[in-house]
């Protein structure tokens, strides 16, 4: 037997060692942080109440919505007796979470006796499987049921780039406004959408489609802002619910809310309280509370920011009058601002009630503000299965 | 069409940076070019 003896075992070099390694690390890493991002796409949960009467989805108005990530879930709970016809939005921007947990409130309590109310509680679900880079905020809150914690996702302002890129460098969208490239991705910017457009542009058309075929007697846009912002604890209502949203302040004074109203200019287009309005002939109206997370003061981003509201930052800010809302140490706890929204959204139905009687609507098991303000949201939750 | 566009460059960078990595002899370099690789592997599969 002969041996070679330019036999060479094979060796590898040092620094494609290190090459090896470095790409293991490099995969190992990826693995983490893309199961870390990932764990955004897990969908919410929701209990609705006995009270509902049929779940559609936004693709049963606007087939091209069918299995994107823009099809979302609306809760239809329908009264015995024919009334008044309204449409709760919350998740239009998934980074404010007291529109989107005042919906889900609603949805896992109410019965309606009379009327029909339509929840939309993720108007922009693509919005809800990632959050705002360079913000630093947490992906996930937790409100405590009593018996076991209830997690909601704490998403992004816009539409997921994954979903929909690339954006435009200057944005003009469906209602002829001229907006930063970002925006396009913005839905209540996207009114009254493109049924040919992009994923946010679509979900708009399919949200305004649904809003005249269902004949829509009032909708409400469920947000927040941050508290250094000028349109905050405020309902902001289109010309043709003036008189509804004037009756539904004065009830709200009546109980100690203070909110302003403030009328939508008509230059300012693509917002769901204009185009809703110009575009369907129904009430709308935007209801807007005060989320310190949201803010450009704010300190670290935290669950405890979200739910408790407490940052000495706005303290500051509200001492030195740079803030549109009172601030103190006690903060503005998501509590308060979830029963705020219930406050307007009960005042809104029970104005239309006293305007239109024969759109009058009436709730049974409606989650009281008061109740939510003091024992906290947690209790009037389905607790997790 | 323009996604295909942008996993094409993606691809492509993600291509060179790997290839670079071993051929590159200093190990600061590699270390720097694998920090960028995890942000074009994420940005590749689409996982943000």
């Amino acid at each position: 037997m002969r041996i070679r003896s330019d036999f060479k075992p094979f060796r590898l070099s040092r620094h494609t060692l290190t090459a090896v390694m470095l790409l293991l690390l490099v995969g190992a890493i990826c693995l983490v942080s893309g199961l870390e991002f990932l764990k955004m796409h897990r969908p919410d949960v929701f209990y609705p109440s006995q009270g509902v009467t049929h779940v559609a989805m936004l693709s049963d108005y606007f087939g091209r919505l069918k299995n994107s990530p823009g099809d979302s879930e609306i809760y239809v709970f329908k009264g015995e007796a024919p009334g008044g016809r309204i449409l709760i939005l919350g998740g239009t921007h998934p980074n404010e979470p007291a529109g989107f947990v005042t919906s889900v409130l609603l949805l896992e309590n109410i019965r309606v006796l009379r009327g029909t109310v339509f929840i939309l509680p993720q108007a922009n679900l693509s919005g809800f499987t990632h959050n705002d880079p360079q913000e630093g905020n947490p992906q996930h809150f937790g409100l405590e049921t009593g018996k076991g914690i209830r997690w909601f996702r704490f998403g992004s302002r816009l539409t997921n780039p994954v979903h929909q890129w690339p954006d435009p460098v200057l944005h003009i969208n469906p209602a002829g406004q001229k907006l930063a490239g970002m925006e396009s991705r913005n839905l209540n910017r996207s009114y009254p959408g493109r049924p040919k457009g992009s994923l946010t542009e679509k979900i708009a058309y399919a949200i305004t489609k649904f809003i005249r075929e269902e004949k829509i007697d009032l909708s409400i846009d469920l947000h927040e802002a941050a508290p250094e912002y000028p349109v905050i604890n405020a309902i902001v209502f289109h010309e043709n619910s003036a008189e509804l949203a004037a009756t539904a302040l004065m009830e709200l004074q009546m109980d100690g809310y203070e909110f302003r109203l403030e009328a939508s200019p008509p230059t300012l287009r693509g917002l769901s309280h204009r185009e809703w309005g110009d575009h369907t002939g129904t009430m709308a109206v935007l209801l807007e509370s005060a989320n310190a997370a949201h803010g450009r003061l704010k300190g670290r981003p935290s669950p405890e920011l979200i739910i408790h509201g407490k940052d000495r930052n706005y303290v500051k800010a509200s001492r030195l009058g740079l803030l549109f809302v009172p601030f103190t140490t006690e903060g503005i706890p998501l509590r308060k601002r979830v029963s705020r929204h219930l406050a307007a959204i009960q005042a809104l139905a029970a104005g239309l009630s006293e305007l239109y009687p024969e759109k009058s609507l009436i709730f049974q098991d409606f989650p009281q503000a008061a109740t939510i303000e003091d024992r906290g949201i947690g209790p009037s939750l389905h607790p997790p299965k | 069409m323009i996604s295909a566009l942008y996993f094409l460059i993606v691809a492509y960078f993600t291509a060179a940076f790997l290839v670079y990595m071993f051929r590159e002899r200093k190990l600061s370099a590699q270390i720097s070019t694998a920090l960028v690789l995890i942000l074009l592997l994420l940005r590749l599969f689409l996982v943000k």
